[in-house]
């Protein structure tokens, strides 16, 4: 083995993240490190990066003891992390970002230049082309991604760990990022990868580690196991499929008519029209990137249309605010959990019932009921199964699954009309991804309204009663649950065109 | 002409604590920390390198002394505010409604007297002679009566530019402020950093302060520092806390205090002595709108 963690034991407060686990990584090898959302894998990525002390174990790196005090020790061991939420400088360009602690110089001074030409070169060699001179906050996610890899490989790591790198990329990207990984390996890099995606550990690893509740449950390698023997180790149990519940749709509660919106001269939504009715899941499959974001935020009131009709239970909702149109009854699972989902520092309760406060079940007189929002939030919690510490907890220390749990909790138990659901099952593990579905269906059974957006298409064709497809701003094709099929929709989603394939 | 050299000069001198304290706040926001006690770094700088002044008559050592005394009290906003993170507003308050208090209780205690104090035992410094420039009929007077300090404190902000902009470890130094957890996460001691930039604010300050009671005059007054730190964070913010760019705005603010002077003379001195203080006003309003726009475009 090159690199060795015995016995690696960290708790937080009651929580034991790390529960005397080890494991190994060969060199040149893909390890899939795989999960339940709060079994420990970032825990354990971080102390191995230096972020989080062990509270006992050790690690060995080619059967030398390591000493990582800090994220500096550990760059210096050769060891390099992609972190689930990137640390990158907006404002400092790509090279900038790149070179940090480690900078070329020239007479003293920053020799910005010469970082440019290292990102070209480096671009170069490992194939991750990107425009050394952009500045980071222009950057799309993929691009942010290869800045991180670069910055890694430019550290010399020969050891890379990627903390769920897939989550925030579009299908194509992922693609192009798992090739990046298999090539690293055959350049002798050693991987650790983080990912709830099956399907991915069976296409890139050749070993995976399964943690659950902290503690260690197994390795396998992969050409030894299949998707359901791993998922069957993750969550302890098996998972059986969905069987959907027949359902008449009812009253319209959303009409979107011929929807346009322009940023900068550049036309995102052209005459989109949607509708959802009562009782119904409607799915909008698409790539990323093609109006999706620009729709919801059109829906929900954070950005005004330029024209076209959007009518939420019969009430026209343009010129409402956000807070008028929620209280119209729009439930809001965002796409992006830490910028409009929660405040990282506000406390579980808090955030339980945020966006909800001024309700009179929350407050009265301006006055939040403290005593019943205690409750309504352990409630949720428990129901949902939130793993925390305890009620005072900021809602940044829960692990990224946990957080979107209590996200979507909080707007599913909302009885609203209708729900804009945004991927809401990103980063969340496959046991809980299937509650999230159920509670979902629940939803819909309920005679409820919603419009489920995400990029993941198997998530869109499970759900879905109704599919749009979602292409450059407009809707390219419409398919009932019995109609769609992947192909189908897939070739619309790449923008081909209905009738000519 | 002659008039127009005396207003520029005017306006040179009144620039100078401004954008001493200027650029101590624009380090100070460089790197993420928002400073409001600018105002009592600047008054106990003014008020120690006086009683330096009287004790050793020595005006050198008494400028030096008035940077450690506004290093001093910067001192307890690195340690409170951010070492143990308190608000920054409740520690910026106090801290200035503390110097102004000790000042006046230390000005009667020292020397005896209350409101001002002033000596001919004091030393000013000394002004500066060009040796060609002085020559020029109407162009000596711009430069003219010009301390050291003056021309320092164009030096600070060119070399604070250098260092910001050019060096590596400038670049570490603005990083904390862009975001602090990822420069934590790679490495960078950003504790220290922040506390070191909120102590060489301190030192500016109290320069600015020596130069305010030993350069036009040399005494002496309660709050003499006038409103010149929250001028300076207003400068800094106009100047967006790029040294160079905070040059141009504390000069601003120079043109509307000899400008406030000059009226005195027409207008109420009530009115004039306004001007500085609504152009500050005006100005953050301005500036804060244009952020807020840009923000949303
Ligand atoms: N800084 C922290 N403070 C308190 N508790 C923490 C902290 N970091 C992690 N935890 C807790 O430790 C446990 C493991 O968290 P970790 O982030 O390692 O989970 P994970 O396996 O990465 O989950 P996910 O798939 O959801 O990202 C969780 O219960 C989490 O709430
Ligand atoms: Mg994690």
């Amino acid at each position: 083995m090159f690199l060795e963690l015995k016995n690696i034991t960290k708790t937080f407060g009651k929580t034991v993240a790390n529960d005397n686990i080890s494991f190994g990584l060969n060199k040149g090898e893909i390890l899939a490190l795989i999960g339940e959302n709060g079994a420990g894998k970032s825990t354990i990525s971080k102390i191995l990066y230096g972020l989080n002390k062990p509270d006992s174990g050790e690690i060995f790196l080619d059967g030398k003891k390591l000493k990582i005090h800090s994220v500096l020790d550990a760059i210096d061991h050769g060891i390099g992390m992609v972190q689930q939420h990137f640390m990158l400088f907006e404002s400092y360009t790509v090279a900038e970002n790149i070179v940090y602690g480690k900078e070329p110089k020239k007479n003293g001074f920053f020799d910005r230049k010469r970082a440019a030409e290292i990102v070209r070169e480096l671009g170069d060699e490992y194939g991750l082309h990107i425009d050394p001179d952009l500045k980071v906050e222009d950057c799309s996610v993929g691009m942010r991604q290869r800045i991180e890899i670069l910055k890694v490989l430019y550290q010399n790591a020969d050891i890379i760990i990627f903390d769920e790198p897939t989550a925030v990329l579009v299908p194509q990207e992922i693609e192009e990022l798992l090739k990046t990984i298999k090539d690293l390996a055959k350049r002798g890099k050693s991987i650790i990868i983080i990912t709830h995606k099956l399907q991915e550990v069976m296409d890139v690893a050749d070993r995976t580690v399964v943690l659950r509740q902290g503690k260690f449950v197994g390795e396998r390698l992969i050409s030894e196991t299949d998707i359901k023997e791993l998922s069957y180790l993750m969550v302890g149990r098996g998972i059986p499929p969905r069987e959907v519940e027949k359902k008449e749709p009812g009253k319209l509660v959303l009409d979107v008519e011929d929807l346009r919106y322009k940023h900068e001269g550049v036309s995102i939504l052209n005459g989109l029209s949607i509708n959802v009715h009562e009782g119904e899941i409607v799915g909008i499959a698409g790539v990323s990137g093609n109006g999706q974001t620009e729709l919801i935020q059109c829906l929900t009131g954070l950005l005004k249309p330029d024209s076209g009709k959007v009518e939420l239970c019969g009430e026209d909702i343009s010129g409402k605010s956000v807070r008028e149109i929620r209280d119209l009854g729009c439930a809001h699972i965002p796409e992006d959990r830490y910028e409009f989902g929660c405040a990282r520092k506000a406390d579980l309760e808090e955030t339980s019932i945020m966006g909800y406060e001024h309700l009179p079940e929350f407050s009265s007189k301006g006055l939040l009921n403290e005593k019943h929002n205690q409750e309504f939030a352990l409630n949720l919690l428990d129901k949902y199964s939130v793993k925390y510490d305890h009620m005072g907890e900021p809602a940044g220390a829960l692990s990224g699954g946990n957080i979107q749990k209590l996200i979507v909790a909080r707007e599913i138990e909302h009885n609203s009309k209708f729900l804009i659901a945004a991927e809401p099952t990103r980063g969340v593990d496959i046991g809980a991804q299937e509650f999230i579905h159920d509670r979902l269906m629940d939803k819909r059974n309920r005679g409820d309204g919603v419009l489920l957006i995400s990029s993941e298409l198997s998530e869109v064709m499970s759900l879905s009663d109704r599919i749009y497809v979602i292409y450059d701003g407009q809707i390219r094709g419409e398919f009932t649950r019995a109609e769609a099929d992947t192909n189908k929709v897939g070739f619309l989603m790449m923008g081909g065109q209905n009738g000519q394939d | 002409m002659n008039m127009l050299a005396v207003i520029l000069n005017s306006t040179i001198r009144s620039t100078t604590p401004i954008l001493l304290a200027a650029l101590g706040s624009a380090i100070c926001s460089q790197v993420g920390v928002f400073n409001i006690a600018l105002e009592g770094q600047i008054l106990i700088g003014c008020f120690v390198s006086i009683v330096a002044n009287y004790f050793t008559g020595n005006v050198y050592l008494a400028v030096l002394c008035g940077m450690l005394g506004g290093a001093a009290v910067a001192s307890i906003v690195a340690i409170l505010q951010v070492k143990y993170k308190a608000a920054d507003m409740v520690i910026g308050t106090s801290v200035n409604l503390l110097t102004s208090g000790l000042t006046s209780v230390l000005l009667s205690t020292i020397f005896g007297v209350r409101g001002s104090f002033s000596s001919p035992e004091l030393i000013s410094l000394p002004k500066i002679k060009l040796p060609v420039i002085s020559e020029i009929p109407v162009v000596s007077r711009l430069f003219e009566q010009l301390t050291f300090i003056d021309y320092l404190s164009y030096i600070i902000a060119i070399l604070m530019f250098v260092y910001l902009y050019k060096t590596v470890s400038g670049f570490h130094t603005q990083s904390v402020g862009k975001n602090i957890e990822a420069a934590d996460s790679l490495g960078i001691k950003t504790l220290r950093t922040q506390i070191i930039a909120v102590l060489v604010s301190g030192a500016l300050c109290g320069l600015g302060g020596s130069v305010l009671s030993m350069g036009q005059v040399t005494l002496f007054t309660e709050d003499m520092s006038a409103g010149r730190g929250y001028m300076a964070m207003a400068s800094a913010s106009m100047g967006q806390a790029h040294p160079l760019f905070v040059i141009a705005s504390s000069l601003f603010f120079g043109i509307c205090q000899s400008a406030g002077v000059l009226l005195q003379n027409y207008v109420p001195s009530q009115l004039t002595q306004a001007i500085p203080y609504a152009a500050t006003v005006i100005a953050l309003s301005i500036f804060g709108w244009r952020a807020i726009r840009k923000k949303n475009a």
